[in-house]
């Protein structure tokens, strides 16, 4: 069975404005020790997952994974390489901030055998990046690129975001721009929500969050929906789009029903039917790991019928849909006999559309994607 | 048990005085249940009447004391609803009583709903004891609290208890207070059957259960009875008393208090304040104090889900056994399908309905905003009683519409005298006298519209008087009002269910309020949802609910699904509380919305 490894690094150098991501700034004190466990960690899961058969994706994501020193982010990878068994095709991403990155970082990554980078750009406007509160400047994405590039890695990504504070048509029409100019293989988009908690979420409590109206917002989306395509970009999913097949496998495997291990605080799991996440907290997750103690603790487990929603609004984020013959392979019954209504009512709402083969969301339904998706809730 | 040793009491106090929870001491005291049975608060016995602290139904329980002097009592506790809503109800149990223990706070005095009910109390001449109770709070003080009970209520407490239910202290003083001043019951066993029904529940085994007073004669086993005000005529079954489980006696005679049944399977047949009677040698006249009862307050009850209707309608026949006051009718909206029309006594009435609707039904209801019943004189010079504005007949065929008004006594400290006036006058209330309770209390009258009372008349009063005011109010009469009748229009429709029938000078303050609160409360959709306030065929009012740009969460964090499924679920659970009015989705509150502007 294919499954994938989610590796967590809750650290950043800066926590930017919008995020409520479980990561912390100022914890370069404890990178080593949280390296220590981490790798501890994968070295205990080694002989399960071989039993399991190969990876076909790893990603390492965060917080940022390239806050860390080199020789620690190295030393993670090595061990994963370590005691994880790959798949011969296997894709191997690892997030990276512009700002944290140098020519030696790329080099590092390329020969340890990541083949994949992610590239947290957001916009290329100076004054906006540091209005959101992020450390890099444009040209820090563009060195990010090229550098990988140098060192051999083809599949690069860049995170775009649009609706932020301060951003007009024109800056995200100048993003989208700069992105294609240094043609990278996939693009992520994502609108801002202000989520609790964060400095946004203060900022727009006290009236003082400058943020794009919802019609500005709106004409975003469908500038990214329309235009991203006509640069050869397909959209397999909701919020990502990508050049040829440089789709990003790993985050299909959450959309497509797959099992994946995740490691480090706050990794989140799901396998065997149960979804499972580690310890937010850095020092517990730490101690934990160094007592032997299991850092996890289940969530969920996911029933049959929890399943069932699961398979098919996860499935909707994607350009494909819903598979009926997987989904009758996988449940033993015809996706008609539960969904036809739901099914018929958002086709009214023409937010669906079906072949013989499959159903999906239609261009308007992945617009309007919870309605959609809470109408698969039984 | 000899007529002389057998007390009949109530207990009258204001909410949260303590009354439960002496009724439960004095329970506890005469070893009716061990320690072991007693549950805090026996008497309260359905489950909402324990989460808002208050009686609903009335309750009895037969006492067994041994006093002082020797002998052995039989004391009936006859329970209160403690609610304006069930005025008359507590008339009917104070009318089976000789005597009542009024319950008044040490710490807090006498309240305006204490008033109306000692009133009620003198009026049918019971004994009345004092209890000045929670003596142990350091705050109590009650040398001031008696001062007030003779000055506002003109009553001797040179007899007076002080106590405290929580700790036991004076329970054992009450108990005897109770068998030395409160009369035994008068009656004739001999002379032809009289009882007075005050109460009456449905049992799924026993059918309709009537609590009874017997004034005289006797009630057995297989006697005939007859309702004298229904007609209805039935055989008796059971004859017991509770204590305060239910007990078979051999019989009940003039004096006692229990209950009985027989093959009588709807509760509209036993009316609180009817009298029973035995066929074979019927009393002449009946008790006097019988009334039908009449719902003040009418508001439609909708399923949320259509296909729901016919369960609705089983909920409401099987409430309407146990509750002779609930009356309702279907009804068809334009806006909301079909549904029924109900009618309750009261506000809190209406809102425990819906509550055991939602509750022990498992119903997803709209409730749309109570209304009162106008009188409509048509230019024809018919009079219409109207419980729903949106059956108001067309202006043009109005003559005049007169609207129910109540005496409403509120009793404030002497500080917030103003500000009751100031809500009064907002209420239309017109003001009617001003005594001085004591040195810093105040009582209040006014006449004021039923309607502004429903609205939000005593939420604004606690409000301005920092929780300190006390209502009381009962009907007063009909009057003339220049009322008209307030649509709102949603997405160019109007929605009956919407309409409000206001006073006419407040149309468009109210129009622009309930416009504005309803802007809030009706999630945006694809479309933009104009709201507008029209009086006649004069929009009063407009606003927009913006139409949904997009929706749809970006990122799934790391494969954090969970987050993600709580999310969906929220919003499924929102759109299953609303209800689809033309192509607007409406959520339940809106339809109460009128209540919540001021």
């Amino acid at each position: 069975m294919e499954y994938g490894v989610y590796i967590h690094i809750p650290f950043c150098r800066q926590k930017c404005s919008y995020c409520d991501f479980p990561s912390v700034a100022g914890h370069e004190a404890d990178m080593e020790t949280y390296t220590d466990a981490l790798c501890k960690e994968l070295s205990a899961k080694g002989a399960e997952l071989s039993a399991r058969g190969k990876a076909s994706t790893i990603y390492i994501g965060g917080g940022t994974p390239t806050a860390l020193p080199v020789p620690l982010l190295a030393r993670i990878i090595q061990t994963a390489q370590a005691v994880i068994p790959f798949a011969d095709d296997y894709e191997f991403t690892v997030e990276a901030n512009p700002g944290t990155v140098s020519l030696e970082t790329m080099t590092m990554l390329s020969t340890l055998g990541v083949n994949r980078v992610s590239i947290g750009a957001q916009v290329f406007d100076d004054a906006i990046l540091k209005r959101i509160g992020r450390i890099h400047t444009s040209q820090d994405i563009r060195d990010a690129v090229r550098w990988a590039r140098a060192a051999l890695i083809v599949d690069v990504s860049v995170d775009l975001m649009y609706g932020l504070p301060g951003q007009t048509m024109e800056d995200l029409k100048w993003s989208v721009g700069s992105s294609m100019d240094l043609a990278v293989t996939h693009i992520s988009v994502y609108g801002l929500t202000v989520e609790d908690g964060t400095p946004f979420a203060r900022e727009k409590a006290a009236g003082t969050l400058d943020l794009p109206t919802d019609e500005a917002e709106e004409e975003m989306y469908d500038y990214l929906a329309e235009t991203l395509p006509k640069f050869g970009f397909r959209r397999y999913e909701i919020s990502n789009y990508a050049r040829h097949d440089f789709v990003c496998r790993h985050n299909l495997g959450y959309w497509q029903d797959r099992p994946y291990f995740g490691f480090g605080a706050a990794a989140h799991s799901y396998h065997d039917g149960q979804r499972s996440a580690n310890v937010k907290d850095i020092g517990v997750y730490i101690k934990a790991v160094k007592c032997g103690d299991s850092p996890a603790h289940t969530e969920e487990s996911v029933t049959r019928e929890k399943h069932i929603e699961e398979f098919c609004f996860l499935a909707l984020r994607t350009a494909e849909g819903v598979d009926r013959e997987m989904f009758s392979k996988t449940f033993g019954c015809e996706v008609e006999s539960l969904y036809r209504k739901a099914i018929d009512e958002l086709k009214t709402k023409n937010f669906l559309e079906e072949t013989p083969t499959h159903f999906r969301l239609t261009p308007l339904g992945m617009k309007f994607g919870n309605q959609a998706f809470a109408a698969f809730l039984l | 048990m000899q007529t002389k040793n057998i007390r009949n009491f109530s207990i009258i106090a204001h909410i949260d005085h303590g009354k439960s929870t002496l009724a439960d001491r004095l329970i506890e005291r005469t070893g009716v249940l061990t320690e072991r049975e007693m549950k805090e608060q026996v008497l309260d016995s359905m489950e909402l009447e324990r989460e808002r602290g208050i009686t609903i139904k009335a309750q009895t329980v037969r006492l067994t004391y041994k006093a002082k002097d020797g002998e052995t009592y039989e004391l009936n506790l006859i329970d209160t609803p403690g609610h304006v809503d069930f005025t008359y109800e507590v008339s009917r149990s104070l009318a089976a009583c000789e005597g009542a223990l009024l319950v008044v706070d040490a710490t807090q005095g006498v309240e305006a709903q204490t008033l109306a009910n000692v009133y009620m109390a003198l009026e049918h001449d019971l004994e009345i004891i004092p209890v000045i109770n929670k003596v142990d709070l350091l705050s109590a003080d009650p040398e001031k609290v008696k001062q007030e009970i003779e000055d506002a209520i003109g009553l001797d407490t040179s007899n007076a208890v002080l106590a405290s239910a929580k700790t036991g202290v004076g329970v054992d003083e009450i108990l005897e207070a109770i068998v030395a001043h409160i009369p035994p019951p008068s009656g004739d066993e001999t002379k032809p059957l009289r009882a007075l029904i005050f109460d009456s529940y449905f049992d799924a085994y026993k059918g309709v259960i009537a609590h009874v007073r017997l004034m005289d004669g006797l009630i057995k086993k297989g006697m005939e009875l007859q309702m004298m005000a229904t007609g209805k005529v039935f055989e008796v079954t059971d004859v017991g008393c509770f204590q305060p489980a239910p007990v078979e006696v051999p019989q009940l005679a003039a004096g006692d208090v229990g209950f009985i049944a027989g093959s009588l399977k709807n509760v509209r047949d036993v009316r609180v304040g009817d009298t029973v009677t035995a066929t074979a040698n019927p009393a002449p006249e009946p008790l006097p104090g019988y009334r039908g009862v009449t719902p003040m307050v009418y508001c439609g009850l909708y399923p949320v889900d259509s296909a729901d209707y016919d369960n609705l309608k089983d909920a409401l026949e099987k409430l309407q056994l146990n509750d002779a006051a609930l009356v309702f009718e279907p009804e068809t909206s334009v806006a909301l399908g079909f549904g029924y029309r109900c009618g309750f006594l009261g506000l809190l009435h209406m809102d425990v309905i819906q509550e055991r609707l939602e509750r022990e039904y498992h119903l997803e209801l709209i409730t749309t905003a109570p209304s009162v019943i106008y009188h409509v004189h048509t230019t024809a010079g018919e009079m219409i009683a109207v419980d729903n504005p949106a059956k108001l007949p067309p202006p043009q065929n109005i003559d005049f519409i007169e609207e129910p008004f109540v005496k409403a006594t509120v009793i404030v400290p002497n500080d917030y005298v103003g500000a009751v006036m100031q809500v009064s006058q907002d209420k239309r209330g017109e003001y009617k006298s001003m005594d001085y309770l004591d040195t810093n209390r105040v009582m209040l009258i006014y006449h004021i519209p039923l309607s502004e009372i429903i609205y939000d008349y005593f939420d604004q009063l606690k409000s301005t008087t920092r929780g300190y005011a006390s209502l009381d109010y009962e009907l007063a009469d009909y009057q003339p009002s220049k009322l008209v009748k307030l649509d709102i229009l949603l997405n160019g429709e109007p929605v009956d269910a919407l309409s409000t029938i206001v006073f006419s000078d407040q149309a468009a303050h109210r129009g622009r309020q309930l416009a504005q609160k309803l802007r809030e409360l009706i999630p945006k959709q694809m479309f933009e949802i104009p709201i507008q306030a029209a009086v006649g065929s004069k929009i009063v009012a407009r606003e927009n609910v913006r139409a949904y740009r997009k929706d749809v969460l970006a990122k799934c964090y790391g494969g954090d699904i969970t987050r993600k499924r709580k999310l969906l679920e929220k919003q499924k659970e929102g759109k299953k509380r609303m209800k689809a009015v033309g192509s607007v989705e409406v959520p339940q509150e809106a339809f109460m919305a009128v209540l919540k502007i001021h």
